[in-house]
């Protein structure tokens, strides 16, 4: 019988975190100024650690035994070979995942929670600050404070806070103080509630009471935290791609395609880092960073010849289209849509490193769901993004019969968002779907096109 | 228009849970929509034939065609935002 994981002692740890800015060019962030922002600008939210390791280009950052310590509390986490889903899916492909749900607060989060909390501590910083969403962050920090002794207050968004009650339950576990945003403590929050007594919040108000709890604190023994997008957190992160590397050297495995779902970034960058170094140095492998689809599903639209461009000038091809008229949703930089991408992950799209694909949220909650019935694990909502770019590329690999290598990351369990999968489940989330009017007026687009004959190979 | 679909729920990619379309069209910051509405809610709806019958051209440029600042800089703002409401209060 086959062994399901892989695992590594806690020797056998990495003790560096990669960085990737030693590999790429980066333009620098500009300041309001235009610019290149300095460190001192960062200085009233951030210790002077943690900045440095934000602008550094060393390309192996020594991981503080300290922080070994705590995060050995989780880690290594486990490799798993999927077998039972390889077997559901009838593919050759074998299929890998980084198992990060297995940390206390059942997310990846913590990987740069603890660091960044050892860091402040060695700052001389007795108190931090940040905003959550949904409270994966929020959870993973006060975990992290609780570990080094510091004080921490989460500011979380009130109309997640009134969704999810157990989170502030879970912080309060850890000694963090979780408030609804806009809070009463900060006069960003006070101003909110002002404007609008019953406001559900947003995150940028949250954001805005976080930073202004760590600026005003005039002991100067407050900073302020952030979960993703900076270039310390995709540092820190790259724990998670190092021990997988270890893990499949232990089975003589090496991946043909990493996958990982990209939000803000980290936990895909976590797991696609250390390969894309690799792949900098000539390995063969696709890297493909996973985002919720923005682009209506092509097979709800009728199959026409169509330009490609609104303005008519390319060529008529037979494509699944809704007119050279329909603006789709915004795209952005290298192909990445998030606002709040990782730069460093934008810069590797822009450079053909790695290879963004996108999910409708049912092929992804489906795939969340065969994932849950198979290997076990009820995966967050972010997580099935990959899982089902995985179910993809393991139908691809069945059918050109290749026995392709798929490693992901499986970033954290579901367990606080049921809520989630029952309205999947009742059938109340839907993809795109045109209505016959709908239909009928991107149709009347093409009707002076010529229509492409439906040809069939087998 | 408006209230025709402020019942329907997705998973937000920013906060990370269900939320209805309601608080996406005026809960992204200042009562202006949240910038990914277009991204977010075209699985469900004609968003854009939504975006362009509601809101004025000014909000469209500003939400929905603006360039996004990287997160250093916006951090820098905040922080100096946070300092200006702090020094006056």
């Amino acid at each position: 019988m086959e062994d399901r994981k892989i695992l590594l002692s806690e020797d056998e740890m990495p003790r560096q975190w990669y960085n990737i800015l030693a590999d790429i060019k980066m333009n620098p962030p500009l300041g309001p100024d235009g610019k290149p922002v300095t460190p001192d600008a960062l200085a009233p939210v951030f210790p002077m650690n943690l900045i440095e390791q934000e602008v550094s280009t060393e390309r192996w950052i020594d991981i503080p035994e300290e922080v070994l310590g705590i995060l050995k509390i989780w880690r290594p986490s486990p490799l798993v070979r999927a077998l039972s889903l390889e077997k559901a899916l009838g593919t050759p492909a074998k299929i890998y995942f980084k198992n990060e749900s297995v940390s206390p607060p059942g997310s990846h989060k913590p990987n740069t929670a603890v660091p960044q909390a050892y860091y402040n501590k060695e700052f001389g910083i007795k108190r931090m600050t940040t905003e959550t969403g949904a409270g994966q962050w929020g959870s993973a920090l006060s975990f992290a404070c609780s570990q080094f002794g510091l004080e921490c207050k989460v500011y979380m968004v009130r109309v997640s806070f009134d969704q999810k009650p157990y989170r502030k339950s879970m912080m309060a576990a850890w000694g963090g103080k979780c408030v609804a945003s806009p809070s009463t403590e900060t006069k960003a929050g006070r101003e909110a509630l002002e404007r609008d007594p019953n406001t559900p919040g947003s995150l940028g108000i949250a954001i805005s009471e976080a930073i202004e709890a760590a600026v005003s604190d005039s002991s100067g023994k407050t900073r302020y935290s952030l979960g993703s997008v900076l270039n310390h957190v995709m540092l820190h992160q790259t724990i998670i791609g190092l021990e997988a590397k270890k893990q499949l050297a232990k089975v003589g495995d090496y991946p043909d395609i990493v996958i990982g779902c990209a939000g803000g970034g980290s936990n895909f960058a976590g797991i696609a880092f250390p390969f894309v170094l690799d792949k900098i140095n000539g390995k063969a492998i696709e890297i493909y960073p996973v985002e919720p689809a923005g682009c209506p599903t092509m097979t709800k639209a009728p199959f026409v010849y169509d330009h490609g461009d609104t303005a008519r000038y390319t060529p008529l091809l037979p494509m699944h289209s809704l007119g050279h008229a329909f603006v789709p949703p915004p795209f952005h930089a290298g192909g990445l849509r998030y606002h709040g991408m990782a730069p460093t992950v934008s810069q590797l799209v822009v450079e053909g490193l790695i290879e963004p694909k996108a999910v409708t949220q049912l092929d992804a909650y489906a795939a969340g769901v065969l994932l849950a019935r198979t290997e076990g694990i009820i995966p967050a909502p972010e997580t099935t993004h990959a899982l089902a770019c995985v179910v993809a590329e393991a139908k691809k690999a069945k059918e050109e019969g290749k026995e392709k290598v798929i490693l992901f990351n499986w970033s954290g369990h579901g367990l606080l968002d049921l809520m989630a999968y029952d309205k999947y489940f009742a059938n109340e989330l839907t993809n795109f779907a045109l209505d016959d009017r709908e239909i009928a007026a991107a149709e009347k687009v093409f009707e002076h096109f010529p229509k492409p004959a439906i040809l069939k190979s087998r | 228009m408006e209230q025709n679909h402020d019942h329907l729920e997705r998973r937000c990619p920013r906060l990370g849970g269900l939320i209805p379309f309601g608080y996406c069209r005026k809960h992204g910051g200042d009562g202006l929509p949240c910038g990914k509405l277009l991204d977010c809610w075209w699985e469900y709806f004609d968003i854009q034939a939504y975006v362009d019958d509601v809101y004025p051209e000014e909000v469209i440029d500003k939400i929905f065609a603006a360039k996004p600042k990287p997160k250093i800089t916006s951090l820098i703002d905040l922080i100096e935002a946070a300092r200006k409401r702090t020094e006056t209060s």
